[in-house]
């Protein structure tokens, strides 16, 4: 096959696109970086060359492409303690001003999704029990959702590899896990923590009984949606959420390219996203 | 305190949306004080085969952008002939965030605006035009590039000639490079078409 | 060095306007829309704005009353709009807008105008 060549003004063109849709912005710098894998793109898709990838990319229906390549060039992992700052900023930040705000003694409620395997919800369950104090004031429900039965499975089974949890500190390790034979076994206190519940964010029939919620993490997902089903999962978080409730997304992720539903609140540790109070 | 499981769900198991005979209901909870009502309201109505009156109707004098936005993307989701006729009314809206919304609506609906779009692009209001140049972006139609070449050398206002030579840069192909240089020649005292078809021109390859 | 925020979703009017400023010695950043220009202005803070009028998700005017509601920036901005009509540029002055320019602008007016209104760029 002949050499695939990526102009600069191929480069160009497809920086600005991409900028416009997922909100990532390349520098000249990541000339390289880019190249390689539209290159790998073209070839996987059989396009042949960019001006062909190119139109693929913008017109299909579908938007799988679009989400292929944007797998790529975001790296998207599920870890424990994945993008920490996150978790920081929720037990030193967003639960003070929930708590501060907060009018009954009901529990708090967070809803993550998506779940996939677990790793999100048990770090947030892991957090709160080692670095808010308010854990000992509040009841806490968390609930986490997948579209995926069998990732469901798996997280409420709470087996992990080494891999999943190279982030923790093994502090962590030793007080939260069991050593099994083929990895670590998540404690039972922590499996009791979370609810894993089957929810496909597109659906209002699965989602409408999700209300109420002070925060949702809905992190790495809407980017890899196509543009009608992320304004429509946005809504849906909307709704899911009580007025001044909060939405944290991924960190190459920007409620800009989803939705103009929600005001900007910038905190130390992150920024992050918070339905408005009701007007009357 | 502790972690508490409130209400266990089942999770399998979908709740119900509504049926025929509830679509009354729901187009008087459109007109509901609650915003939160009138939100659910309008994305359960989007089954509801006269939705698309109901929500145009609703559209122009909903006060509360949430509740537009969701009014907005049922629409979409439909795009049906009174979604469409809806959606281009508020093109001529005063209201700028309407006018916005819309176009970003209709860009999701490239098949359904592929035969209103020329008459858009003639419109005797230029803004009408630009939001149809705008429009072109997300339509894949084999006259994509023809319509916008079309549009960069009749339209007689500069400023709808400015978006399409913005476009042609991502959508051209070198049968624009003749175009392109001709409107630099006829706007030549004007620096941002010199700047915007030179950056076109670099983008079409072939020459 | 003054540092300025294009906020506009036509990629090359951003670039367009950028070139000028950075001849003139200005640092730019760019945002497609009034939400991620939000977004960058908790981030850092700029000495001015320019800011186009049609945009997707939120628009010029929407971008400034909320810059200038919640106390983001005090600093000028320039909102710039394909429109001639007096009622658009009261709409823009009553938004928080500091000067109206009608599109395309042209460079001496654009540079003297960020010139005049936050001076030079060191």
């Amino acid at each position: 096959m002949a050499e695939i060549e990526i102009t600069s003004a191929d480069f160009e063109k497809f920086r600005e696109f991409f900028y416009r849709k997922t909100g990532i912005q390349f520098e000249p710098s990541k000339r390289y970086f880019v190249d390689k894998r539209l290159v790998e793109r073209i070839e996987a898709t059989q396009t042949q060359n960019f001006r062909n990838y190119f139109t693929t990319l913008r017109f299909e229906a579908s938007g799988e492409e679009l989400q292929n390549l944007t797998n790529i060039m975001t790296v998207n992992e599920t870890y424990f303690f994945r993008e920490e700052y996150q978790f920081e900023c929720l037990v030193n930040s967003i639960l003070p001003d929930v708590v501060s705000r907060k009018g009954d003694n009901g529990p708090i409620r967070i809803w993550a999704v998506p779940s996939s395997s677990g790793e999100e919800p048990y770090s947030i369950a892991m957090y709160l029990l080692e670095f808010w104090a308010g854990i000992n004031q509040w009841d806490v429900e968390i609930i986490s959702s997948d579209i995926d039965t069998e990732v469901l499975a798996k997280a409420r089974a709470g087996l992990y590899s080494d891999r999943s949890v190279q982030h923790l500190p093994l502090r962590l390790l030793q007080k939260y896990f069991k050593s099994t034979g083929d990895g670590h076994q998540i404690s039972q206190d922590l499996r009791d923590a979370v609810d894993f519940t089957r929810v496909n964010l597109a659906d209002r029939g699965t989602t409408r009984d999700y209300r109420d919620f002070d925060v949702v993490f809905c992190r790495n997902l809407l980017i890899y949606f196509d543009d009608i089903s992320r304004r429509g999962a946005a809504e849906t978080i909307y709704d899911a959420l009580k007025p001044e409730g909060f939405v944290c997304l991924g960190h190459s992720e920007s409620m800009s390219r989803f939705s103009s539903l929600y005001k900007v609140r910038k905190f130390d540790e992150a920024r992050v996203y918070q339905r408005p109070a009701d007007s009357k | 305190m502790a972690f508490v499981k409130v209400a266990a769900r089942d999770t399998q198991q979908d709740t119900a949306n509504p049926r025929a005979l509830e679509y009354d209901a729901l187009e008087l909870q459109l007109h509901d004080e609650s915003a939160d009502v009138r939100r659910w309201a309008a994305r359960d109505l989007v089954d509801c085969p006269s939705a698309s009156r109901m929500l145009v109707g609703r559209l122009h004098e909903e006060g509360d952008a949430s509740v537009r936005e969701v009014i907005l993307t049922a629409l979409t989701i439909r795009g049906d002939d009174i979604a469409m006729t809806g959606l281009v009314e508020c093109l001529r809206s005063e209201h700028v965030s309407l006018r916005n919304e819309a176009v970003e609506a209709m860009k999701q609906l490239p098949e359904k605006m592929a035969p209103i779009i020329r008459e858009l692009l003639g419109d005797p209001d230029p803004d009408v035009r630009i939001f149809a140049v705008n429009i072109l972006e997300s339509l894949r139609h084999p006259e994509v590039e023809s319509w916008l070449i079309s549009v960069i050398e009749t339209d007689p206002e500069l400023n709808v000639c400015a978006t399409a030579v913005d476009l042609l840069g991502e959508v051209g192909s070198p049968a624009a490079r003749l175009p392109l240089h001709r409107i630099k020649e006829r706007y030549a005292d004007v620096p941002y078409i010199q700047f915007a078809a030179e950056v076109a021109l670099s983008r079409l390859g072939g020459e | 060095m003054k540092r300025i925020l294009i906020v506009d979703d036509a990629g090359t009017v951003r670039m367009y306007h950028r070139k000028i400023l950075e001849s003139a010695g200005f640092a730019v950043e760019e945002a497609v829309n009034g939400i991620e220009a939000i977004e960058k202005s908790l981030q850092r803070a700029f000495d001015l704005y320019i800011v186009d009028v049609n945009m997707p998700k939120l628009d010029g005017y929407g971008f400034l009353r909320e810059l200038r509601e919640q106390k983001l920036a005090q600093v000028p901005a320039i909102m710039v709009s394909t429109e001639a009509e007096s009622a658009d540029q009261s709409q823009a002055y009553a938004a928080g807008a500091n000067a109206y320019l009608i599109k395309p602008v042209k460079p001496d007016e654009l540079k003297s105008l960020v010139k005049l209104l936050i001076g030079e760029p060191r």
